[in-house]
């Protein structure tokens, strides 16, 4: 029986309204690589910011013991002094300054005068290194490394601050495939070298190869035990983490399908930072009138980078060819895209659909507003009334709409963006997470409202990350994992274990 | 009443600026003094109205100054060369004003450098080029009509009816607006429609003793008054002006909106740069000729009435009836300064002091709302 490190016993997390981590328990061996796994917002980053001090003692429940003796972190530093340290999905390092430098930062060996003494400090980052059998000259300016290398010198970092505990998040999502190999014979050496490592990631097969045993989040619970991996199918861990009911929450309707209206073909966008990925990776599909198209896949799996590129936002860099009602359309920015009545509802509103300090109005009328101005003058009084038929349709609440949206609830702003789009009468209406962050009766709503514009005639696209959502509303699912699509299925053939399937890349068997 | 104070706390200032200086001498109140007062305003508030267009999209423009240099050496020029004065003009707004306009906001949005940096380079290329034009000394030119530009007034008949015909459509837009606050279109407190009112007969009675008074309405000040209204009427009742607030509130969804970022930009630095160009002239005119150090620091000024107007730096909020207040703010402590014989030096030190707290005025009132 192999010592334990760390224990964490009856974990609560309650922000407003949600109860992100609910009793969760599970114990991490010495020398153990740990996978944990759960859909999106199962809890998993919650719970590694309870573990790692970013959320402090008392603001969750709940005992960690590391060693058999009780923690209560106040903060990150003292989590870091205790051995815990994480390798996050977007790394944390200073481009500019050198690799010595962001292995030692704010730790550098100072001569008397408080000046860096350099040779020691490229002496000690070599040491660090070695361990990690890493031949990077520590001299070397962090940017001019590839991104894998870039995680090791985040890992030798963690390394140098004695770190016993090691979480990784997602740690291959930037990486090629040599470079994942390489990631994983670090992780193995490390475990060989007594350092227990908690591994979170979508995806299965990584799991498989590189983990001792599985955890199991759903819904902020741990979901049974902690298994082993050798006594575990693949199939039983999805069935674990997507495990639940659709319940009546989706008034779906059934449609009859109508013609084809837009289609995309090979559509590719490169990634801005590595040359050879692609965010987006020769992604082709079709869309009807009367239903509507779900968009899954796993964060990061490019689904919003897809719909951006059919609505202009890369502008010339990207590839592949863009058809409405069988007419090639030239779309080089969002402009082009809702002047030839494509619409984007964004996922981040407050960032990218809202003016948050301007009334309703302006909010909602500002993709149209050459609809309601005569040559130069802007008219007032048929915005207003357009903008007043909307919020009673939509059923906003609102004091008056000369409020500033800042001041309106989640879900009546994104009914603000909604409506937004709905003004400019756009025959494809997409919708990037519409229900994210509101709350039930407005998801309900903004449902209803979908069939209603199906039914109107509109073509609707609807990305969502939670399966329930996506399996409840669509007629079709185009799943996406990696900037790829993987599977286009029909409502019929999908189910939570299928889709998460594509999802993780896994192709499963036909 | 604290939140009338709140929002109208350049107004009032101004208001107890112009009582103490009244009190202190007795000759800021008289109506040669008050119509010089305006005319010195001019010349910074025409270049300030675009100045707001570009604090408005959280932009800025230190060319301004030279802008002024350059088009005043270059009318000048073209004049001496021969030129009629209304093509020589034309040239200096389009081919001064216009180019270098078009130039600091194409070069800032399409390659997205921030137009501190653009606008500070053309600041200097701009003057150099006017010291090279002139040879580093002061051109004079002789024309009558081309002096009455800058120089003349409208008279007092015609004057008088131009401050009545003002007053009347004053009076008829609060009469409008107070028709639709009452039809519930217009959801605006009772307050500012009070400050409207206020607003409009100050103003007349002010003109009407000033400039009455005196020698009827400068020609400059005519230009300034058409071009504020120009510039109010732009910013709040246009497409293009709604497309600036947008913008200035969040550049990243106006574009996703479907606005294109690249023309709206450009335009507003053309639009400055051509008053810069016009600002140029009346001093030019004023003068009866150029020099080539002429505009300097005026950038300054101009950013000082946006700010101390209340145009946020921040972008997306500001109005061009604050910007005239804060430059006749401005004008207001240059001249009182001046009469109570304040040396210069010691008007630059109140000066920036004034735009601190302006600024801070600005910053905590925000604070309050969030």
């Amino acid at each position: 029986m192999a010592e334990e490190i760390l224990e964490m016993k009856n974990i609560i997390k309650d922000f407003p309204g949600v109860r992100a981590l609910d009793h969760v328990n599970f114990a991490l061996e010495k020398g153990e690589i740990l996978a944990l796994v759960g859909e999106n917002g199962a809890g998993k980053s919650t719970l590694m910011k309870v573990l790692s001090g970013v959320w402090p003692y008392p603001t969750y429940e709940g005992d960690i013991y590391l060693d058999d003796m009780l923690v209560r972190f106040e903060n990150t530093r003292e989590a870091e002094e205790a051995g815990i340290g994480i390798i996050h999905q977007e790394l944390n390092l200073l481009p500019d300054l050198s690799v010595a430098e962001n292995i030692f930062l704010d730790r550098q060996p100072l001569n008397k005068f408080g000046g860096i003494k350099w040779e020691e400090l490229y002496h000690n980052a070599e040491k660090v290194l070695a361990r990690l059998n890493m031949n990077i000259d520590p001299r070397t300016e962090l940017g001019d490394l590839t991104v894998g290398k870039q995680q090791m010198v985040e890992i030798a970092k963690a390394l140098s601050l004695d770190t016993r505990i090691l979480v990784f998040d997602e740690p291959t999502s930037a990486l090629t495939e040599s470079e994942v190999n390489e990631l994983f014979t670090v992780i193995n050496e490390l475990r060989a070298s007594g350092v227990s490592i908690i591994y979170i990631s979508h995806k299965m097969e990584e799991i498989e190869e590189i983990a001792d045993s599985v955890v199991v989040l759903r819904d902020g619970a741990t979901i049974g035990e902690k298994i082993n991996i050798d006594q575990v199918t693949l199939d039983e861990i999805i069935t674990r983490m997507v495990g639940r009911d659709i319940n009546d929450l989706f008034p779906k309707k059934d449609f009859q399908r109508g013609e084809k209206t837009l289609e995309v073909k090979n559509i590719s966008v490169p990634d801005p930072f590595s040359p050879d990925k692609k965010l987006v990776d020769n992604v082709s599909f079709s869309a009807y009138k009367g239903e509507i198209l779900g968009i899954s896949g796993l964060m990061g799996a490019g689904r919003t980078e897809l719909v951006n590129a059919i609505f202009g936002v890369y502008g010339k860099k990207r590839e592949g060819e863009i058809y409405l009602n069988g007419q090639k359309l030239k779309i080089k920015s969002p402009a082009d895209a809702i002047k030839n009545g494509i619409a984007l509802v964004t996922e981040d509103r407050k960032e990218l659909g809202l003016l948050l300090d301007k009334n309703l109005v302006m909010n909602m009328t500002l993709p149209s507003i050459k609809k309601f101005s005569s040559k130069m003058a802007m008219d007032n009084h048929a915005e207003r009334t357009v903008a007043e038929k909307y919020v009673d349709e939509l059923n906003i609440k609102t004091p008056s709409l000369d409020v500033f949206v800042e001041k309106l609830s989640g879900g009546n702003q994104q009914k603000v963006v909604i409506g937004k789009w709905l003004i400019t009468d756009s025959d494809v209406l997409i919708l990037d997470e519409p229900t994210r962050g509101i709350d039930v009766g407005a998801k309900t709503e903004v449902y209803r409202l979908m069939n209603q514009l199906v039914e109107e005639g509109v073509t609707v696209i609807m990305i969502s990350s939670e399966l329930p959502e996506i399996m409840g509303m669509s007629d079709r699912i185009v799943v996406m994992s990696e900037g790829k699509k993987t599977a286009e299925l029909d409502r019929s053939e999908a189910d939570q274990e299928t889709i998460m399937k594509y999802a993780t890349g896994n192709k499963g068997v036909e | 009443m604290k939140k009338f104070i709140k929002n109208n706390g350049t107004f009032i200032a101004l208001i107890v600026l112009v009582i103490i200086l009244s009190i202190a001498s007795p000759s800021f109140l008289s109506s040669r003094n008050l119509t010089n007062l305006i005319r010195q305003v001019t010349i910074n508030g025409i270049i300030a109205v675009g100045m707001t267009m570009v604090i408005l999209l959280a932009g800025i423009d230190l060319s301004v100054g030279s802008v002024v240099g350059l088009s005043a050496v270059t009318v000048t020029l073209l004049m001496q060369a021969g030129l009629g004065i209304w093509l020589a003009i034309l040239i200096t707004l389009v081919g001064v004003g216009g180019v270098i306009g078009f130039f600091n906001g194409f070069m800032s949005a399409k390659f997205d450098i921030h137009p501190f940096i653009i606008t500070l380079g053309i600041m200097t290329i701009a003057r150099g080029l006017s010291l090279v034009l002139t040879q580093g000394v002061s051109i004079p030119v002789t024309n009558m009509t081309f002096a009455v530009i800058g120089s003349g007034y409208i008279p007092k008949l015609p004057s008088l009816i131009i401050l009545v015909i003002a007053l009347a459509l004053g009076i008829f837009a609060v009469f409008k607006t107070s028709v639709e606050i009452r039809k519930g279109e217009k959801v605006r407190n009772k307050a500012k429609l009070t400050v409207g009112i206020i607003l409009i007969v100050v103003g007349f009675i002010a003109g009407f003793y000033a400039f009455i008074g005196y020698q009827g309405i400068p020609i400059p000040v005519a230009i300034f008054a058409v071009v504020v209204m120009a510039g109010a009427y732009t910013l709040r009742k246009t497409r293009f002006g709604r497309k600036l607030y947008a913008i200035g509130g969040n550049e990243e969804v106006a574009w996703l909106s479907g606005i294109n970022i690249l023309k709206s930009k450009t335009m507003v630095f053309v639009i400055t740069g051509v008053l810069s160009a016009a600002s140029g002239i009346l001093l030019a005119s004023r003068l009866n000729g150029a020099s080539p150090n002429l505009g300097d620091g005026f950038e300054l000024d101009a950013i000082a009435s946006v700010i101390i107007g209340g145009t946020s730096f921040m972008g997306g909020v500001g109005t061009v009836t604050g910007t005239v207040i804060g430059a006749i703010i401005i004008g207001v402590i240059n001249n009182g300064m001046s009469l109570l014989g304040i040396n210069s030096f010691y008007q630059m030190i109140v000066k920036g002091f004034i735009i601190i707290l302006a600024v801070m005025i600005d910053v905590l009132n925000r604070r309050e709302t969030a």
